[in-house]
């Protein structure tokens, strides 16, 4: 009888060591992979000063700095008309003019157009494109088949959020 | 009817009177007056004027202690002109100063309405010009900031829902704060009742020549339209996380109109064919003959134009004399353009003309090449004005005040311009000017 007692207590050991080890299973760890994201305005809340606007549109435009003076004469310009709206589009549209204005050809525009449109929102507006802003503009690229990228960049230029920082 | 039938149909009648309408123009409320003329010109003959070589005619005797007596703005005012030291003219070629002919048969004086001693408060450029717009004068008001209450441009586009390319700001420059004065910062007002502004002599000069001469116009259709419509969905977008920017309001068409005219103005300008006065040697005249290109094209319902060139007062005497004289004859040529080259306007505006302020009765003690002493504005002389003005309906040959009964206040001129425009109860109302009188009330 006290066998029989000995040999169930073992089988007994054996069992929770079994238990035990089955139920130490490793199981599945689920995680959020960290993306870096602009938020939806970049917390822009500053009105960039005539110059300042001036000179990061010709950096963006030319990849290079405006001179003292040219800022200081295109300044004055855009003092002279009162309709800032209308002053900016005809100084865009001077250096559009110009020689050395670096934008993508139309054909690069067409040829990924979902890259085109992320880039344009990076380089102007120093944010990622929201869904809803995508969806918009490549519909729009698709339905304006002779919509250029000089003119994509000019809207930019000459919307709101590109006055803020 | 029962009274209390006749109370509920009296209540629901008076309601229904008294409810704004909203007209297309989006203003509340038709303005009530009934209009003398239909375009208005203002000259802000600005930069600080005497009374003695104005309307005084002292030329040299009332300044430099030389009896030489004079009327050196023979345009706008009656009486003979200097005929010993004569230095206010231009120069020929063998060094001769030669006075600029008169260019009306009639001076405005004959034409209309002056008042000979108006009292001006402030004399300050800024302060001066800022008064001559609001018709109040603010003593808080600082330099570098937009007038605190409202401008006789959003009196005229709020209450009588005129579009932006009928109400212009043309200035001499830039300098001054000038280009501040175009709307007010006032909360019931504000950039969307506000003035097309130009400084003509930067957008077409050397600066202008190199940054805006080479715009592009693009196609309204088939460039314009796709562009405005990807600004419109990235603002939209904006409007709902970011601040709105201020805007006078010019619509698409009238946006397209002012580039259009800045082009022919190049192209007008390079062909030799601005409406320039006969002599338009300096900042001002050049000023007054993009002035008349504006309304030429524009037909503007309110147009102001600043002149400062007398300013030169201060340390070259010579200098303010020869302004004082290409202003009158600039104001001159503009009277005569409005008449016989604007059909539009011809015989249909009328011209309001007045310094900000006036200068000292001392002079300072710099002298220019001709041994003259400069004149500045702070003392009482300098608040000394005239305020000169003719058109339909304003007495003709009229001279109200002497030198010593001084009738009129440089506030009296907002409230004058919107009696001519038929706006004047709704600036009354607005309870923002200094004085509900115009100068016909004090006729």
């Amino acid at each position: 009888m006290r066998i029989l007692i000995d040999k169930m207590k073992k089988l007994l050991y054996l069992l929770s060591l079994i238990l035990i080890i089955s139920s130490c299973r490793k199981e599945d760890v689920y995680e959020l992979n960290e993306v870096h994201a602009s938020s939806y305005n970049a917390n822009k809340n500053k009105l960039k000063s005539s110059n300042q606007f001036i000179s990061i549109l010709y950096a963006n435009l030319f990849q290079e700095a405006l001179s003292a003076n040219e800022l200081f004469e295109i300044s004055r310009c855009i003092q002279s008309i009162g309709d800032k709206e209308v002053a900016h589009e005809i100084v865009f549209s001077n250096f559009m003019n110009k020689n050395g204005v670096i934008i993508p050809s139309d054909s690069m525009m067409r040829y990924d157009l979902d890259a085109f449109i992320e880039e344009a929102y990076k380089r102007f507006f120093v944010r990622d494109i929201t869904e809803a802003e995508r969806e918009f503009f490549i519909s729009f690229f698709e339905s304006h088949p002779y919509v250029s990228a000089e003119m994509v960049y000019m809207a930019f230029a000459m919307s709101n959020e590109y006055q803020y920082y | 009817m029962k009274r209390r039938e006749f109370i509920k149909k009296t209540a629901i009648g008076g309601a229904a009177l008294s409810v704004p309408f909203i007209l297309p123009s989006g203003r509340l409320f038709a303005s009530s007056g009934s209009r003398m003329a239909n375009h208005v010109v203002f000259v802000a003959f600005a930069g600080g004027v005497r009374q003695q070589e104005s309307v005084l005619q002292q030329y040299l005797d009332g300044s430099q202690d030389y009896p030489s007596a004079g009327n050196i703005m023979y345009n706008l005012l009656d009486g003979t002109a200097p005929t010993d030291k004569l230095v206010y003219g231009t120069n020929n070629e063998n060094n001769e100063n030669i006075p600029i002919p008169k260019l009306l048969s009639q001076t405005l004086q004959q034409q209309g309405t002056l008042f000979k001693e108006v009292n001006a408060s402030t004399v300050g450029h800024y302060a001066g010009v800022n008064t001559l717009l609001t018709g109040n004068y603010m003593y808080s008001q600082g330099l570098r900031a937009k007038p605190l209450m409202p401008t006789i441009f959003e009196y005229l586009r709020r209450h009588t829902g005129e579009k932006a390319t009928k109400c212009w700001f043309v200035g001499n420059g830039i300098g001054n704060s000038i280009p501040l004065l175009d709307y007010s910062e006032h909360d019931n007002y504000g950039s969307q009742y506000g003035a097309n502004f130009l400084a003509p002599t930067i957008t077409f000069g050397d600066d202008g020549e190199k940054h805006l001469k080479n715009a592009k116009i693009y196609h309204p259709d088939d460039e314009l339209d796709p562009m405005y419509k990807m600004k419109y969905f990235l603002d939209n977008v904006w409007y709902s996380q970011g601040n709105a920017l201020p805007t006078i309001g010019n619509t698409v068409e009238e946006k397209a109109e002012i580039k259009q005219f800045v082009k022919d103005m190049f192209v007008k300008k390079e062909n030799g064919t601005i409406a320039f006065p006969p002599s338009a040697s300096n900042n001002d005249g050049q000023t007054i003959g993009y002035a008349c290109e504006v309304m030429k094209r524009f037909k503007p319902t309110l147009t102001v134009v600043y002149l400062s060139n007398v300013d030169g007062c201060h340390a070259n005497f010579t200098s303010y004399l020869q302004s004082l004289h290409s202003a009158d004859h600039a104001v001159g040529h503009l009277w005569d353009y409005i008449q016989n080259n604007i059909p539009e306007m011809s015989g249909n505006t009328s011209i309001v003309v007045a310094p900000e302020h006036g200068r000292n009765l001392e002079s300072n003690n710099i002298k220019d090449a001709n041994a003259f002493y400069g004149y500045d504005h702070s003392d009482s002389n300098a608040r000394r004005i005239f305020n000169l003005m003719a058109g339909p309906g304003i007495d003709s040959n009229l001279t109200i005040g002497s030198e010593t009964n001084g009738v009129g206040d440089i506030v009296n001129i907002t409230p004058t311009i919107a009696e001519i425009l038929g706006f004047k109860q709704e600036v009354i109302n607005s309870g923002f000017v200094y004085n509900n009188n115009s100068f016909f009330d004090l006729i």
